[in-house]
């Protein structure tokens, strides 16, 4: 109990927020490349995995999330969690376009090259559009642990 | 890290003001315990008003709570 007095209730709310994302993305992504790689990806298998994915997450919600607001003190965000957030949103923000716009030149340039164009496919695509959406929250949850700790 | 140059005398106001706990100049300045933590770390730089609340909490200028060097 003492690892839950020297974290505010914010802070262990992003850990959690964190940790889930790791979670979900060691389920989801070694399941749903190979299918994609082989060209595989049909409605049905799909299907489970995202409803897997949706009850590992709703289950780890309730427990964790629950058990966190149970056991510290809900608080109001105030100025400095706020400027966090803003800090945090902004390395969230360079981790998409700078991410987004690498995406843009493979696909780009592949064709060009006439090399490998035919791994761009649309799943491929909505993938590689997931793990920036990840890696953006991962830069956005890393920042704010950061500057909550750096000042402290 | 950035050397912060407003300074603040919280910890002494505190004490003065009957060993007030930082929880309870939390809640009366609004504000989380951590933010108050860091302001004693002289590690984060409060806004204008959040300084004016601070002051007006111990009933002094806001002047002797802060200090730019």
């Amino acid at each position: 109990m003492q690892f839950l007095n020297n974290y505010s209730n914010r802070e262990l709310n992003i850990w959690a927020e964190l940790i889930l994302d790791i979670l979900l993305s060691f389920y989801f992504f070694p399941k749903i490349f190979p299918l994609i790689i082989d060209g595989q990806l049909y409605g049905e298998a799909l299907v489970g995995i995202i409803a897997n994915t949706i009850i590992i997450a709703i289950i780890y919600s309730i427990f964790v999330f629950g058990a966190i607001n149970t056991l510290t003190k809900r608080e109001e965000k105030d100025e400095r969690d706020y400027i966090y957030e803003l800090k945090s949103y902004r390395v969230s923000n360079i981790i998409s376009q700078v991410s987004i716009y690498l995406l843009i030149s493979l696909i780009v340039f592949n064709p060009i090259n006439q090399v490998r164009l035919n791994e761009f496919t649309a799943p491929m695509i909505a993938m590689l559009l997931l793990i920036i959406t990840l890696l953006s929250s991962t830069g956005k949850s890393l920042t704010q642990l950061f500057n909550y700790r750096k000042n402290i | 890290m950035k050397e912060q140059r407003i300074k603040n005398q919280i910890r002494r106001l505190r004490f003065e003001a009957n060993e007030m706990t930082q929880a309870e100049l939390a809640e009366k300045a609004n504000v989380t315990r951590q933010t108050i933590i860091a302001l004693e770390a002289q590690k984060y730089s409060p806004s204008l008003e959040l300084a004016f609340r601070i002051a007006k909490v111990f009933d002094v200028p806001l002047e002797e709570v802060f200090q730019y060097n």
